[in-house]
């Protein structure tokens, strides 16, 4: 009796306990937020786009298997874990039994098998799962992954947000690159696309949060949805976009300026956020063409360059100045190399040059007229100019300038951001260089590292793979790296708890009543 | 007329087979293709096999080119690529939202120039038509997308009249429609109401040394009277001509200020579909533009000779 009574007690207490957060909750609820982004994203099938305006809205709408924490490490999200074999061959999934997708269907093993088996058709990075040989439903609620050979990135790229390797229903996995409907099991449904104006999200009601996770983890964690609904309005115009914020068409501008960010910032009712490290500004070699190819010039280049002047005109107030080739926390962040990064040298340079087979012949800088990229495309211009190097700007379109920068012809330089890559890891951020895809020539050691970091299952080995990889960067100046840069968020100041990160994430945030 | 008309008809055919032949040229000519929308830097070689394969982009070019014409003849400019729509079903979804803007920029600038050519006229070389002249010259000046971004800032922003950008349709809110509509529409039109004003008063002037309107004037009729029923419809044939100019230029510039006002108009569709290389809208929506402009020609030409029953269409 007296035990019963305690029983009721402490249900009665759990509950009191409960109730004022429940309360909050119930009175953080509602609202809409209008967030702008600069285009329309080319598809909202996760599957087959790597572009970073559509995963900002299919990863409110789709979930993974495994998912990244706050620090980019891979973790259980529709799995509840993974029981890995002693050879690193097999992965067996335990699938979550919460689960609902948005048209109510419960979520099982046959849809992640059909998800993953799509994925490897037509995913837009179908090399993340390049090393499945099978995989198979191993149970109702249980998946089996087989590989070819041990890769001890497996879950890093099965967890990679670049074009995600969503979950979705069997039958909507059976479906044709881009006619899939969109339904997901993520904290947010999607409503409607409007072309050429914006996609429209509501809060999925019958959303389970996951039990395994305590609080808002990067893109995994607990998704809890205080918000009614979320629209992306496609704004390409950045004047538009800072009127429509200032006049609250807008509640949050994924990037501005840094004189806007100190304008608008000076207003109570916003608040500016930064996102840094975002990604880092590459200043890549064409080794296939004319000097490029030749060692001494890269390193003459490379002594030439205050890559600190070109962070802070190309990135000003939002730039980090770090030679490593992952961010800092990264458990692979490391200095080897960076002896050479960023240690101007104009005498040492002018020496390289004079050792190099350069002859005065004009080369081709080749970029996208984004502001940052074009500032330092024309910082190198004129400080190559200063020891002795000729160098056009050629300035187009991205799909112009991506579709040249990945042959060996046309170009001598070529600067862009890389952004998912080192927060996918050192796997990533390797590939690039692997078989001379970015250079235009293969470095046999490189793709020697690669292959080891891939096969090697011990951390502390790989972090040594990586460390050598660097140090080859820098080396042979394969490539330059700038430094990190971020972008300033701008948000309403009645948007709370938002917290920047490498999507806009609309969970854990509500809107404070006006 | 009939003569007329199919001359000109059949001038527009040539006309358009040339646009179709300079957009396929075009896109064959600027490097990249869709792909880049849907696969990164770590695809495969044998992944964007599969993908141009999938896109159609692996066909000889001799075969695209009787693919494009092949369709054209049905009347079917082709599937978008990025859309998940035909692209005609996309042009046709857009065409209400950027005929209405240009109508109604078409409009105003008309009313607007027309009168202030007509005043700088009745005043010449007195201070309206100086006033008319220096104000045609400022909206000559300025670029759309400036005056767009200082009209949204001001009524939009500092005074809150008007939303900032977006379109709402008519059939869902009147009102709100014709608050979406006001800015642009008024952004486009003032750069082409200098222009009338200026070619309005030239014509205009001429007409006021004609014979007829020294008897007008002797016959007693106010200056109002003379300038309404006999100069402006004498003048009225090159103000024809600059309105048809004109709509020429309404539609290209809808272009960038469909960009401005985050519009979902046939301007921004082509703009998307270059920029994504999306090449059967970018075909499709440069022959359609150049339909339309053809089009508005046509109707100028037969209106010459509605105003004008002296002119002969032959």
């Amino acid at each position: 009796m007296q035990r019963r009574t305690f029983g009721t007690a402490a249900i009665g207490a759990a509950i009191l306990a409960a109730a004022p957060r429940m309360a909050r909750a119930q009175q953080r609820r509602g609202g809409e937020v209008v967030i702008a982004i600069v285009q329309a994203p080319p598809s909202l099938d996760a599957h087959i786009t790597s572009a970073q305006v559509s995963r900002n809205i299919t990863l409110h709408i789709f979930e993974t298997l495994y998912a990244r924490d706050e620090n980019a490490r891979p973790v259980p999200e529709l799995a509840t874990g993974v029981t890995i074999s002693p050879d690193g061959k097999t992965y067996v999934f335990p699938i979550r039994q919460d689960v609902k997708f948005h048209n109510g269907k419960a979520l099982d093993a046959q849809d992640v098998v059909a998800s993953l088996e799509r994925y490897r058709k037509l995913g837009a990075s179908a090399t993340l799962l390049a090393a499945i040989d099978t995989v198979k439903a191993s149970g109702p609620n249980e998946v089996t992954v087989t590989l070819k050979a041990p890769q001890s990135t497996f879950l890093d790229n099965l967890s990679s947000p670049r074009a995600p390797i969503a979950i979705y229903p069997a039958s909507e996995a059976a479906k044709a690159a881009n006619q899939i409907d969109y339904i997901g099991t993520g904290p947010y449904r999607f409503v409607e696309y409007k072309p050429d104006s914006h996609v429209r999200l509501a809060r999925y009601d019958g959303y389970r949060l996951n039990p395994a996770a305590s609080g808002r983890d990067g893109l995994a964690g607990k998704k809890e949805v205080f918000l009614d609904s979320v629209v992306f309005r496609f704004m390409p115009e950045a004047g538009a976009r800072n009127a429509a914020f200032q006049a609250g068409e807008v509640h949050f501008l994924e990037t501005v300026d840094a004189e806007v960010a100190k304008r608008l910032g000076a207003d109570k009712r916003n608040a500016i956020y930064k996102a840094l490290p975002f990604g880092f500004q590459v200043i890549k070699f064409n080794h296939a063409l004319g000097a490029t190819g030749d060692l001494n010039f890269r390193l003459a280049v490379q002594s030439a360059l205050d890559m600190e002047e070109i962070m802070a005109l190309s990135f000003p107030d939002i730039y980090q100045m770090d030679g490593s080739w992952v961010y800092p926390g990264s458990p692979f962040h490391t200095a080897a190399g960076t002896e050479k990064y960023n240690k101007p040298d104009p005498a040492a340079a002018k020496a390289l040059l004079a050792k190099s087979g350069y002859k005065g012949e004009k080369l081709t800088f080749i970029t996208d007229p984004l502001r940052s990229d074009l500032d330092t495309a024309t910082l190198v211009q004129e400080r190559l100019k200063d020891i002795g190097v000729m160098v056009e700007v050629s300035v187009a379109d991205w799909p112009t300038v991506s579709k040249i920068g990945f042959t060996p012809t046309g170009w001598n330089f070529w600067t862009h951001g890389f952004g998912i890559e080192p927060y996918e890891g050192p796997a990533s951020v390797m590939l690039p260089w692997v078989n001379g895809l970015s250079q235009q020539k293969p470095d046999p050691e490189i793709d020697r590292l690669y292959a080891a970091l891939n096969a090697e299952l011990d951390e502390a080995k790989k972090k040594a793979i990586f460390a050598q990889f660097q140090a080859r960067l820098y080396d042979q100046a394969i490539a330059m790296k700038a430094g990190n840069y971020g972008y300033f968020q701008a948000a309403t100041a009645r948007l709370k708890n938002f917290a920047p990160y490498r999507i806009p994430r609309m969970w854990g945030v509500w809107l404070e009543q006006a | 007329m009939t003569r007329f008309l199919a001359k000109r008809l059949a001038g527009m055919l040539l006309v358009l087979g040339l646009v179709s032949l300079m957009s396929f040229a075009v896109i064959e000519l600027v490097p990249g293709d869709p792909t880049a929308a849907f696969a990164d830097a770590s695809a495969t070689p044998e992944q964007m096999a599969r993908l141009r394969h999938e896109l159609g982009l692996d066909l000889p070019l001799p075969q695209r080119m009787a693919d494009w014409y092949g369709r054209l003849l049905h009347a079917d400019l082709g599937q978008s690529i990025l859309l998940r729509r035909s692209v005609t079903d996309a042009i046709l979804e857009r065409l209400p939202v950027t005929l209405s803007l240009a109508g109604i920029a078409l409009v105003a600038a008309l009313a607007a120039g027309v009168a202030a050519g007509m005043v700088a006229a009745a005043y010449h070389k007195r201070w309206p038509d100086q006033v008319v002249m220096t104000a045609a010259l400022f909206g000559l000046s300025v670029p759309e997308f400036w005056l767009g971004l200082m009209l949204i800032l001001l009524f939009a922003v500092r005074l809150g009249a008007f939303p900032t950008g977006g379109f709402v349709p008519i059939e869902q809110d009147p009102a709100a429609w014709a608050r979406s509509i006001a800015l642009p529409a008024a952004a486009l039109a003032a750069v082409q109401v200098g222009f009338i004003a200026r070619m309005t008063r030239a014509a205009v002037l001429d007409v006021l040394h004609q014979d007829f309107m020294r008897t007008a004037d002797a016959k007693g009729l106010s200056r109002a009277d003379i300038m309404l029923r006999h100069g402006l419809p004498n003048a009225l044939v090159p103000i024809l001509t600059v309105a048809g100019i004109v709509t020429g230029s309404l539609l290209g510039n809808a272009v960038i200020i469909e960009q401005v006002f985050s519009i979902p108009g046939v301007g921004r569709l082509v703009v998307g579909g270059i920029l994504s290389r999306d090449y059967p809208v970018i075909q499709g929506g440069l022959l359609f533009l150049a339909a339309i402009y053809l089009m508005m020609n046509l109707v100028v030409d037969v209106l010459y000779a509605v105003v004008d029953p002296r002119i002969r269409l032959e």
